[in-house]
């Protein structure tokens, strides 16, 4: 009898022990998940900082340009008087997808007159086209054939955008400084940096509330 | 004849070119730019220019004050002592007058009608336009929808009418049509008055064919750098050139192929006037040109203030005010956005 109870109470405490055992594994795989998110968060920060300066930077010298271009042509070429007021649609476009940590996405110079063709620069790295982790299988010959038609389609998008950017300057008049183009670079670099930055905001607010989620 | 300018030319020009030389004299020193340049803010910049010409147009502006008051108080100035010698002038001397207020209509009337296209209000244009530029029938510009139109309607009857006879089409007015239109007349207002100071003959057809020369040349490369991938043709961009300068025939011919800066480059060094300009800038850069062709033209603006007796001189005074409002246009704006160290980009000094 005494037996019996020896073994239950062994497998009592072969049984705590296991619990115990489990407990500790799960409080180091959470310790591993907070500092991962700890890293996540600071890693995120870091970015954000850096991301900050970069617009200050960019929208500093696209101010600095807009004035350099009032300088050359004429205060009365360049005033806010000249702006379009009539309704057209806008030149780029913000697609917001609701998951779990939100994130931006920039569809820069999408013509709906036109060509109808749209053209999109998501600044959402998974989403890029040929992008070094979407598999892809390499025939010679077919794929020099694919290259080559990649190249025109590169090079069409690109005649498409400048014909955009020049649509958009065309207020101030048909020929404009290269100092305008300059500001115009400018602003629209900033404006990839801004969606950057609300993108990484969102993983820095998502990391932290992994941190103080208890 | 050239050279008995002084028997006749004090009897009804000797005030006004003394008035002139007078007003040359206020314009602002090396010394004044260096102290604008040491300014803070843009309410220091208008305590510095209270000790000048412009210091009566700003005195009374409420701060805080913002780059383009002082541009437009600045230019009030400058009116007021064109209309001050325009009443006082008589012909030809007051032809000659009018023909400087042209180019400023040609810009108003495009602004005017550009304005319009993009469903703005024409009395916000109005307010925009330049002073010197204005006439009394510029706000019925708005009812045109195409150049025939705008010349019936309104331009008919302005001093601008005899620069239309190439515009004339009855093409809706977009963006580029407005330019060509904008260059268009004001090629013919450079050929015009290039031919009104050829017939006044004298030291003032010497002074004014170099400036007015000069004038044109630096537009014909203006608008092929600014034309540079652009839709227009190399048969358009040739057609707003004008048909004098050191560049006509054969730079221009160059100049209408160029497809970047570097052939422009080629083919201005080959006039030596113009290589001291180009040298100045390294291959590929285009930033400084403005500088240094605004440089040239002071230059050449001063250099008519050497000789009596002749118009030229009202014409160098009013260009190189002009000059004077874009230097401190400038230094306002790298005040404003806290980029001093880069104001010497663009100011060009005078004496």
């Amino acid at each position: 009898m005494s037996g019996d109870e020896g073994i239950e109470i062994y497998e009592e405490g072969e049984e705590i022990m296991d619990v115990s055992n489990e407990a500790e594994a799960k409080t180091e795989f959470e310790k591993g998940k907070g500092d991962e998110n700890v890293l996540q968060f600071l890693d995120s920060l870091d970015e954000y900082l850096t991301l900050m300066d970069s617009v200050n930077s960019k929208l500093r010298e696209g101010w600095f340009d807009l004035a350099s271009a009032r300088h050359s042509m004429g205060t009365l070429r360049i005033n806010s008087t000249l702006l379009d007021l009539k309704y057209h649609p806008a030149a780029s476009t913000l697609q917001v997808t609701e998951q779990e940590v939100p994130r931006f996405a920039l569809s820069k110079w999408a013509s709906k007159g036109g060509s109808g063709k749209e053209k999109h620069f998501s600044t959402d790295a998974d989403s890029e086209m040929g992008s070094p982790r979407s598999p892809q299988l390499r025939h010679r010959g077919v794929f020099e054939e694919k290259s080559s038609a990649k190249d025109e389609t590169v090079l069409a998008a690109d005649e498409e955008i400048k014909k955009e950017r020049a649509k958009s300057l065309s207020v101030f008049g048909g020929l404009v400084s290269p100092k305008l183009r300059g500001a115009q670079l400018s602003f629209e670099t900033a404006l990839e940096t801004l969606v950057e930055i609300a993108n990484m905001r969102s993983s820095m607010l998502s990391a932290f509330e992994g941190i103080t989620k208890k | 004849m050239y050279g008995f300018e002084a028997l006749t030319f004090n009897i009804h020009g000797g005030y006004l070119e003394a008035i002139v030389r007078g007003h040359r004299a206020g314009l602002l020193t090396t010394a004044d730019y260096n102290n604008l340049c040491q300014c803070e803010n843009l309410d220091d910049i208008k305590m510095h220019l209270s000790a000048t010409k412009y210091g009566s147009y700003l005195q009374n502006e409420p701060s805080p004050l913002h780059t383009t008051t002082i541009v437009e108080k600045c230019t009030l100035k400058l009116v007021d002592d064109y209309k001050h010698m325009l009443c006082q002038a008589t012909e030809p001397m007051s032809t000659f007058l009018e023909y400087i207020r042209y180019g400023h209509m040609i810009d108003n009337v495009v602004l005017i009608v550009t304005g319009t296209l993009h469903e703005r209000d024409v009395q916000e244009l109005i307010e925009k336009c330049h002073p010197l530029g204005m006439f009394d029938s510029i706000a019925t510009l708005a009812v045109a929808q195409n150049m025939r139109e705008l010349y019936r309607l309104v331009l008919v009857d302005t001093p601008l009418a005899p620069y239309f006879s190439e515009c004339l089409t009855s093409e809706d007015l977009d963006d580029m049509n407005i330019e060509i239109m904008r260059n268009t007349l004001y090629k013919a207002y450079l050929e015009d008055f290039y031919k009104f100071c050829q017939k006044l003959g004298g030291a003032t057809s010497e002074i004014m064919s170099d400036l007015l020369a000069f004038e044109a040349d630096r537009r014909a490369v203006n608008i092929t750098i600014n034309s540079i991938g652009t839709e227009l043709t190399r048969e358009d961009r040739k057609k707003l050139y004008s048909n004098f300068g050191l560049l006509y025939p054969y730079g221009h011919e160059e100049l209408a192929i160029c497809e970047d800066i570097d052939q422009v480059r080629g083919v201005m060094e080959k006039y030596p006037p113009y290589q001291a300009i180009f040298s100045k800038m390294s291959y590929g850069e285009s930033q400084m040109l403005d500088k240094a062709f605004y440089e040239e033209e002071v230059r050449r603006l001063c250099l008519a203030f050497e000789q009596q007796f002749h118009y030229a001189v009202f014409f160098a005074y009013m260009r190189l005010r002009e000059q004077e409002i874009r230097n401190l246009m400038w230094i306002s704006e790298c005040v404003a956005q806290n980029q001093k160290s880069r104001i010497h980009d663009s100011v060009v000094y005078m004496f």
